[in-house]
C-alpha cells in the first residue's frame, strides 16, 4: 500500500511550499508535489497522464518558476497574512467539510464499464478539446513573450504617482462641481 | 481498482484543496499565489484520476486531464508573466503594497 | 415592396449617420447637405408607408436561441408614428442647417440625430418585444448623447445623464415585461402577447401592465419621472424639438396605446393611467405658467400635452390620443423651432430679456402664434380638433373628475401660451439692438410645419381607417373627417372648453388689476419654479444612492487576499446550497 504514504507525502510537500521563506524553495517543493502526484496517477492506472504530469508539471512549470524568480530576484518576503488566520482556517475547514460530504457518496459508487483506448479517446472523441488546447497554447506563447519582454525605459515620474496625482485632481473637480450643483438646488 | 484507494484519494483531494486555499489566502507574494493556484489544480487532477479509477473510465478522464494540464500550464505562464511585469513596472510583488496603488 | 420600404425607413437614416461621420468635420458644407439628403429622403419614403399598411409581419429575422425572432410589422399605429418621426425629424434636420452653422463637431451632431430618427422608426415598427426594447434603449442613448452635445458645459452633461438614468430605469419595466411574456408564451411577438394576454394569471399581467406604465411614464416624462425633460433644454434647439415632437417622448405614449387592449382589464390600471396623465397635465401646466425660461416653459407644456395623451389612453380613446400626438408633434416642433429661431437671434432663453420682438421678426411671430393657437386648441388649428376629441371621449368614457381637471388644465394652457407670446413678441423692448428674422432654411421647415398644423386634422378620417384596418385587438370605431368635425363642433363640451380657454385669456388680460393677488401667490409660484419639489426628491434619491455606495465602498479593500477570500466564500456558499439541497 504505497498510495496512502504517497498522499501523506504530497500533502506535506504542499504544506512545505507555503512554509518556506524563499520563493525558490517553494518552487522546488511544488515540483516535488508534481512528481509524487505522477506516481499516484501511475498507480491508479492513468499512466499517460502521469507521464505528462511528470514532464510538464514537474519539469516545464518548475523551470518557468525558477526562471521567473531569477528575473525578479529571490527576496525573502514578509509573510504576515492580510486576513485574520482564524478566518482562513475557518473557511477552509468549512469548505473541506462540505466538499467531503458532497464528494463522499459520489466516490463510493464504483461502476463497471469498458471504453476505447486512450489515443482514440483523445484524438477522436475529444477532438474539440484538442482544438481548444491549441488555442490555449498560442495564448501561453503570447504569455511567454510577456515574460521575456524587455522593461520599457523608466518614466520620469513613477507611474503610480502620476496616476495618483491625476486621480486627486479629478476627484477635486468632481467635488467642486457637485458643491456647485448643491448650491444651485439650495437657491 | 478498489474502493479503499478511492477514499484515500478523496482525503488527498481534500488535503490538497485545503492547503491550496490556505496558501492562496495567506500569502502576500504574487508568485506564491500562482503556486497556490498550481496546487489547487493538482487537487483537481487527482480528483479526475480518482474518479476515473472508481468508475472505470480512466481513458476518458485522462483525455480531460490533458486539457486541464494544458490550461493550467498556460495559466501559470501568464500569471508568472504578469507578476514579472508588475515587478518591473511597480517594483513590488506584495499584495498589500500593490493595493495602495491607485489607478 | 413593403419589406423594403420598412427597412429603408429604419436603415437609411443610419446609413446617413455613417456617411456624415465618414465625411468628417473638415467639410461642414458637405455634412449639412448629406444630413439633409438622407433625412428628407427618409421622410419622403416614410410617406409611402401608409399605402401598404397591414397587420402581417413584413420581415422575420431569426435571432437564434432565447432571443426569438426579430420581426417588423407595419401596422397603422407603427406606420403613423414612424411617419411622424421621419417627417418631423427631417424638418428638424433642415432647421439645423441654419441653427448649427459654424458649430464644431457637426459629424457627431448629425450622426446622432439620424441615428435617433432611425431608432425611433425601428421602435414603432418592430413586432418583437425584445427588438423594441433594443430600439428603446438606442433612443435613450441618443437622447443622452444629444442633450449633452455641448459636452464642455457641465449643465448639459448633467442633464444628459439625468435623462439617461431616468429613461433607462424605466426601460427595466419594459425588459421585465418582455421577459415575463417570453416565459409565458415562448415568444416575444407583440401580437401573440396581445392575443394571449387574457390567459395570463391576473397578478402577472398586472405586474407587466404596471412595469410598462413605469417605462412609458419615464420615457414620456410623466410625473413623477418628468424631471429629465426640462433639464434636457441644454441641448441644441433642433434636438429639443426632435426629442419633444418627433421621437423620444412619443415612444411612451405609443407603448401605452400599443398594449392598451392587453391591460384594459387589469384592475386599477386605467385609473392609474388617468391619474398619471392628469397630474402631469395639471402640474406641468402650472410650472409652465411661472417659468421665465422660454424653452423650459415649452418643455413643461410638452409634459402637460403628453398628459392629455396619457389621459386619453386611460379613458380608452386610443385614436384620440394618437390624433393629439400627431397634432402635438407638429405644433410643438413648430413652437420649439421658432423659439430656436428667437434664441438664435437674441442669444438668451430668458423671456424677461425679450419683449417686443414681433417687429423685428414678423415671420417668426406669425408661425409662433399659429403654433400657440394649436397648443391652446383654438379652431382651424389641428390642436383644436384633437384636444376637443380627447376631452369629449374623456367625458363619455372616463370619470367626471378627470374631465373637470383636464378642462381646467386647458384654461391654464391658454394662460401660459398667451403669457409666452406676450412676453416674447409684444410689450416693451428690453434690448436696444435689432434682431434678424429667421434665415431661409429655418423658414422652410417652419412654413411646412405651419401648413401641417392648419391642415393635418383633415387626415383624421383616413388615419382612423388605417388603424382600424391593421389593429385587430384595439376595437376602434370608424369615423370620417367630416363627421368628426361636425361631432366636435356640435358637442357641448367643446363650447365649455372654449369658454374656459376664453376665461384663461381673460385672466391674463386682467393681470395688472390682479397684482395683489399675484403677489400673495408668490411663494407658490416660487415653489412651482423649483419644480414643485420633484427636483428636491430627485436630489434626495441621488444622495441616498451616493451614501449607500460609499458605505459599501469600505468592503472594497483593493487587496487581492480579501478578493480571493470572497471567491472561496462564494464556493462554500454554492457547496452549502448543493449539499443541503435548498
Amino acid at each position: 500500500m504505497q498510495i496512502p504514504l504517497l498522499i501523506a507525502a504530497i500533502i506535506m510537500f504542499a504544506f512545505q511550499t507555503f512554509r518556506s521563506k524563499r520563493l525558490i524553495t517553494s518552487a522546488l517543493w511544488l515540483a516535488g508535489v508534481s512528481a509524487l502526484l505522477s506516481v499516484v496517477f501511475f498507480q491508479l492506472g492513468g499512466w499517460q497522464v502521469a507521464v505528462i504530469e511528470l514532464s510538464v508539471g514537474a519539469g516545464l512549470v518548475t523551470i518557468l518558476f525558477v526562471f521567473a524568480i531569477n528575473i525578479v530576484g529571490d527576496e525573502v518576503v514578509e509573510e504576515r497574512s492580510l486576513l485574520p488566520r482564524s478566518f482562513v482556517v475557518g473557511i477552509i475547514l468549512l469548505n473541506t467539510l462540505l466538499m467531503g460530504w458532497f464528494l463522499f457518496p459520489v466516490i463510493s459508487q464504483a461502476t463497471e464499464g469498458t471504453e476505447p483506448p486512450f489515443s482514440t479517446m483523445l484524438w477522436q472523441e475529444r477532438g474539440l478539446d484538442i482544438l481548444v488546447q491549441i488555442v490555449l497554447i498560442f495564448a501561453g506563447v503570447l504569455g511567454l513573450l510577456g515574460l521575456l519582454a524587455e522593461a520599457k525605459a523608466p518614466l520620469d515620474q513613477p507611474i503610480a504617482e502620476q496616476v495618483a496625482a491625476r486621480r486627486e485632481s479629478d476627484l477635486k473637480a468632481l467635488q467642486d462641481s457637485s458643491l456647485e450643483k448643491e448650491k444651485e438646488y439650495a437657491i | 481498482m478498489n474502493l479503499s484507494s478511492s477514499y484515500v484519494g478523496l482525503i488527498g483531494i481534500l488535503g490538497l484543496l485545503g492547503v491550496g486555499f490556505y496558501g492562496l489566502l495567506t500569502t502576500r507574494n504574487l508568485i506564491r499565489i500562482v503556486i497556490a493556484l498550481q496546487i489547487l489544480v493538482k487537487a483537481t487532477l487527482l480528483g479526475l484520476i480518482v474518479a476515473g479509477n472508481t468508475s472505470n473510465q480512466i481513458n476518458l478522464v485522462q483525455s480531460l486531464a490533458v486539457t486541464v494540464i494544458v490550461a493550467d500550464t498556460v495559466v501559470a505562464v501568464i500569471g508568472i508573466a504578469l507578476a514579472v511585469q508588475i515587478r518591473r513596472r511597480v517594483g513590488t510583488l506584495d499584495v498589500k503594497e500593490l493595493s495602495t496603488l491607485r489607478g | 415592396m413593403i419589406t423594403w420600404l420598412v427597412c429603408i425607413t429604419i436603415v437609411l437614416p443610419w446609413l446617413g449617420a455613417l456617411a456624415v461621420w465618414i465625411v468628417g468635420d473638415q467639410h461642414p458644407r458637405v455634412q449639412h447637405t448629406f444630413a439633409m439628403i438622407f433625412a428628407v429622403s427618409t421622410g419622403l419614403i416614410s410617406l409611402l408607408l401608409p399605402a401598404y399598411v397591414s397587420e402581417e409581419i413584413v420581415l422575420r429575422l431569426p435571432a437564434g436561441g432565447i432571443f426569438g425572432e426579430f420581426t417588423l410589422v407595419a401596422d397603422g399605429l407603427g406606420v403613423f408614428l414612424a411617419m411622424v418621426a421621419a417627417v418631423v425629424g427631417s424638418l428638424a434636420v433642415i432647421f439645423s442647417v441654419d441653427y448649427m452653422r459654424g458649430e464644431a463637431q457637426l459629424g457627431r451632431y448629425y450622426a446622432l440625430v439620424l441615428l435617433f430618427i432611425g431608432a425611433m422608426a425601428g421602435l414603432v415598427l418592430s413586432g418583437s418585444l425584445l427588438l423594441m426594447f433594443l430600439f428603446w434603449e438606442i433612443t435613450a442613448f441618443c437622447s443622452y448623447a444629444l442633450i449633452s452635445f455641448h459636452n464642455d458645459d457641465p449643465k448639459a452633461v448633467a442633464g444628459g445623464i439625468k435623462a439617461l438614468i431616468i429613461t433607462s430605469l424605466g426601460g427595466i419595466g419594459l425588459l421585465a415585461g418582455a421577459m415575463i411574456a417570453r416565459a409565458n408564451f415562448d415568444s416575444y411577438q407583440i401580437n401573440t402577447f396581445l392575443e394571449q394576454a387574457p390567459k395570463l394569471p391576473s397578478d402577472i399581467l398586472a405586474l407587466i401592465a404596471f412595469g410598462f406604465l413605469i417605462a412609458a411614464a419615464a420615457k414620456s416624462a410623466q410625473i413623477p419621472f418628468h424631471t429629465w425633460l426640462p433639464d434636457a433644454m441644454e441641448a441644441p434647439t433642433p434636438v429639443t424639438a426632435l426629442i419633444h415632437a418627433a421621437t423620444m417622448v412619443n415612444a411612451g405614449v405609443y407603448l401605452l396605446a400599443r398594449f392598451y387592449p392587453a391591460f384594459e382589464q387589469v384592475p386599477g390600471w386605467t385609473t392609474a393611467v388617468i391619474i398619471v396623465g392628469l397630474l402631469s397635465a395639471l402640474l406641468a401646466a402650472v410650472m409652465a405658467a411661472v417659468s421665465d425660461d422660454l424653452k423650459r416653459a415649452l418643455a413643461y407644456s410638452t409634459i402637460s400635452q403628453l398628459g392629455y395623451m396619457v389621459y386619453a389612453i386611460g379613458t380608452g380613446a386610443i385614436f384620440a390620443s394618437q390624433f393629439h400626438l400627431l397634432s402635438h408633434s407638429l405644433f410643438k416642433a413648430l413652437l420649439f423651432l421658432s423659439a430656436g429661431a428667437v434664441i438664435h437671434s437674441v442669444g438668451t432663453r430668458d423671456m424677461k430679456q425679450m419683449g417686443g420682438l414681433g417687429k423685428d421678426m414678423p415671420f417668426v411671430r406669425i408661425v409662433f402664434v399659429i403654433g400657440g393657437l394649436a397648443l391652446v386648441g383654438l379652431p382651424i388649428a389641428n390642436g383644436f380638433f384633437s384636444k376637443e376629441l380627447v376631452l369629449e371621449k374623456g367625458l363619455a368614457h372616463g370619470p367626471l373628475w378627470g374631465y373637470v381637471a383636464m378642462v381646467i388644465c386647458a384654461g391654464i394652457t391658454a394662460l401660459y401660451t398667451l403669457r409666452m407670446v406676450g412676453m416674447v413678441f409684444y410689450g416693451d423692448r428690453r434690448k436696444k439692438e435689432r434682431f434678424h428674422d429667421a434665415p431661409s432654411a429655418m423658414r422652410v421647415s417652419l412654413s411646412v410645419l405651419s401648413i401641417g398644423i392648419l391642415s393635418s386634422w383633415l387626415l383624421a378620417g383616413p388615419f382612423v381607417d388605417l388603424m382600424i384596418r391593421s389593429l385587430p385587438f384595439h376595437h376602434l370605431e370608424g369615423i370620417g373627417t367630416g363627421e368628426l368635425v361636425m361631432e366636435i363642433i356640435t358637442a357641448p363640451t367643446t363650447w365649455l372648453a372654449l369658454g374656459i380657454v376664453a376665461l384663461g385669456f381673460f385672466v391674463w388680460s386682467l393681470r395688472s388689476q390682479m397684482k395683489p393677488l399675484v403677489a400673495r401667490m408668490e411663494p407658490l409660484a416660487t415653489f412651482a419654479r423649483q419644480g414643485l419639489g420633484f427636483d428636491w426628491l430627485n436630489l434626495q434619491i441621488v444622495n441616498l444612492t451616493k451614501r449607500s455606495a460609499s458605505a459599501l465602498r469600505t468592503t472594497q479593500t483593493g487587496q487581492l487576499s480579501w478578493n480571493l477570500f470572497g471567491v472561496v466564500a462564494g464556493l462554500v456558499l454554492v457547496l452549502a446550497i448543493l449539499t443541503t439541497g435548498i
